[in-house]
């Protein structure tokens, strides 16, 4: 009990959270007698998991991305094909960011790649201050449901070797992910429309379609080779990975020349920060999980809660309301691998299917992101616009409840999220 | 003389880790994409292709946090540390620098150990690769992030005497 007392004070202190977690791992193997080197031997399954190579290399072409001028390109892009559309600029922002956070999974990349592009742009065509900010520091996080995003991969990898509620694939989830995200994407264009109402419309300009499209030949193919490769069951996810990572590489390195090659290995630096930062929390919690299981920890769980909550619903709204202040606190890599393995077991007890807990889990923790008051993009835009955070809690708060509305429905109508995977 | 030299070693120890970081990013890539022209058009594969790039996962996973250490970028809660300003920061930043030190130097030993197992067993990977060799990366790296770790502890208070 002390022992957990001085771990969560460790973590609150900001020690990194992999040492939290193989701590914890050591303090429990060590009480239950058995040899510390289990540890490492279960940090070592990292180097089991063959879909894992997806992670570095959907990282990679994500922060080379990101570097070179295609977040410009994307804004033109979506500019040229949607902005003459109600709303405009503002359904721009919302297409282009979750396209983008599809690809770089972080979502604090989002707001400081295409945020800062697109305030401005908001600003100068006479939106609302705080419309804009609400909008942009939103769609940071939005597109986390659409492949190849990094935590669908991350939920399938741990649910999968749990070893509990049958096979869970990568594919699944992003079959999963795809009405859901819909909704929220709708939802929001929705609330843009009508809060933008009466706003002079702007023409479509067929001549800056065209260039628009064609400076951005290269890009466009991008989606449609992960995707398409993807779903057609034509690459593995690690495959197309490789190819997205490979094809990234050429275009923006030795075809456009965006990316001097000599900048390259601080890219790839920077972009395997993270990628290590992610496995070694994986890789302390695959320990951690173990002793978990062995101690039959989650067993106990799911017996304490139901002896509280007997039905579905209200498991489902405590979990709702759990995720929201865990999202808060945690980003989502160190909140899905420390938690999934407690509460997996247990949503399986009350009947829930294990791929839509993920979408339930991760649709959670994207609002979680912007949650008051310690959301974390809400300290990234109120850093990267230089506004007060209080104004941030004001502007987001409306997108705050759309997007609220938008967990409950995915949580409470589980076929639209199993819809397209067979699993209903 | 002698921090000179130390400092020579860790550069020289820096760029090592960035060029592996690299090179094993590269040689993943290209790797991977054979990978998929072997299968596709010519309906064949290199045998060792899969195992080696699943290794270099790991090895890339420890480089990444190896270089996370030095930058001091470890997903962490930024909660309290808000709270603090100045002496306190520096105290609980040495703290937790030193914790971290032990914890990485606990998981180095006992990596070590597994290691060390494996060597003795003889037992191998593929081919020619033994499994130790695959696997000495987690000592390796534990064992650099503790040093580190211990550094930049020891760093913090020697800030915070001075200030």
């Amino acid at each position: 009990m002390l022992a957990a007392l001085l771990l969560i004070l460790a973590a609150l202190a900001g020690a990194p959270l992999f040492v939290v977690i193989a701590a914890g791992a050591m303090i429990g193997f060590h009480g239950a007698d058995v040899d510390l080197s289990v540890v490492a031997i279960e940090f070592y399954r990292i180097a089991e998991m063959p879909v894992l190579l997806a992670i570095p290399l959907f990282t990679f072409a994500g922060y080379l991305l990101s570097e070179s001028r295609a977040p410009q390109r994307l804004v033109r892009l979506t500019r040229a094909l949607l902005g003459w559309m109600p709303g405009g600029l503002a359904l721009v922002s919302l297409f282009a960011c979750a396209l983008f956070t599809a690809f770089t999974g972080a979502s604090g990349v989002t707001i400081v790649a295409l945020g800062a592009l697109l305030y401005p742009a908001m600003v100068e065509e006479g939106y609302r201050e705080n419309f804009s900010l609400g909008l942009v520091t939103t769609s940071g996080s939005l597109g986390l449901l659409f492949a190849p995003a990094l935590p669908l991969i991350l939920y399938a990898v741990v649910a999968q070797q749990l070893g509990i509620g049958g096979p869970i694939s990568v594919d699944d989830m992003f079959l999963a992910g795809v009405f859901p995200g819909l909704l929220m994407l709708t939802l929001l264009a929705a609330w843009s429309f009508w809060s933008t109402r009466g706003k002079p419309l702007k023409g479509f300009n067929k001549g800056e379609a065209l260039s628009a499209i064609r400076e951005s030949v290269w890009e466009i193919p991008l989606p449609f080779i992960v995707l398409g490769g993807v779903y057609s069951g034509y690459f593995a996810i690690s495959e197309a990975a490789a190819v997205t990572a490979l094809y990234v590489l050429v275009v923006e390195v030795f075809i456009l020349r965006e990316i001097p090659l000599k900048q390259l290995p601080s890219v790839m630096r920077e972009a395997m920060l993270l990628v290590g930062g992610i496995l070694v929390i994986l890789g302390a919690s695959l320990a951690s999980t173990n002793y978990l299981i062995d101690t039959e920890v989650p067993s106990r769980l799911f017996e304490t809660i139901q002896s509280l909550v007997s039905d579905k619903l209200t498991f489902l709204i405590l979990l709702n309301l759990f995720l929201l202040v865990l999202g808060t606190m945690l980003d989502i890599f160190s909140a899905l691998v420390l938690v999934i393995p407690l509460l997996l077991p247990v949503a399986l007890g009350y009947g829930i299917d294990p791929v839509h807990m993920g979408i339930i889990f991760l649709a959670n923790m994207q609002i979680g992101y912007f949650t008051p008051p310690v959301g974390m993009n809400l300290f990234i835009a109120s850093y990267r616009f230089n506004k007060d955070i209080l104004q941030l809690y004001k502007a987001t708060l409306p997108w705050f409840f759309i997007l609220f509305g938008a967990v409950l429905i995915i949580t409470y109508w589980p076929d639209l999220s199993l819809y397209l995977t067979n699993r209903n | 003389m002698q921090p000179d030299l130390l400092r020579q070693v860790f550069g020289w120890l820096r760029r090592l880790e960035d060029l592996l970081l690299a090179l094993l990013l590269s040689g993943m890539i290209l790797l991977g994409a054979l990978q998929i022209i072997l299968r596709n058009i010519f309906d064949s594969g290199l045998a060792w292709a899969d195992p080696s790039l699943r290794i270099a996962v790991l090895w890339l996973a420890m480089l990444g946090a190896m270089a996370a250490t030095r930058d001091g970028n470890h997903i962490h809660i930024d909660l309290l540390s808000r709270l603090f300003s100045g002496q306190g920061k520096a105290v609980s930043r040495m703290a937790t620098d030193l914790f971290s030190a032990v914890v990485c130097g606990l998981l180095a030993w006992h990596a070590g150990r597994f290691v060390y197992f494996e060597w003795q067993d003889g037992s191998m990977l593929y081919a020619q690769v033994p499994a130790w060799l695959a696997e000495s990366i987690l000592p390796i790296g534990f064992g650099i992030m503790a040093l580190r770790f211990l550094a930049s502890g020891m760093l913090q208070s020697h800030q915070g005497k001075s200030g």
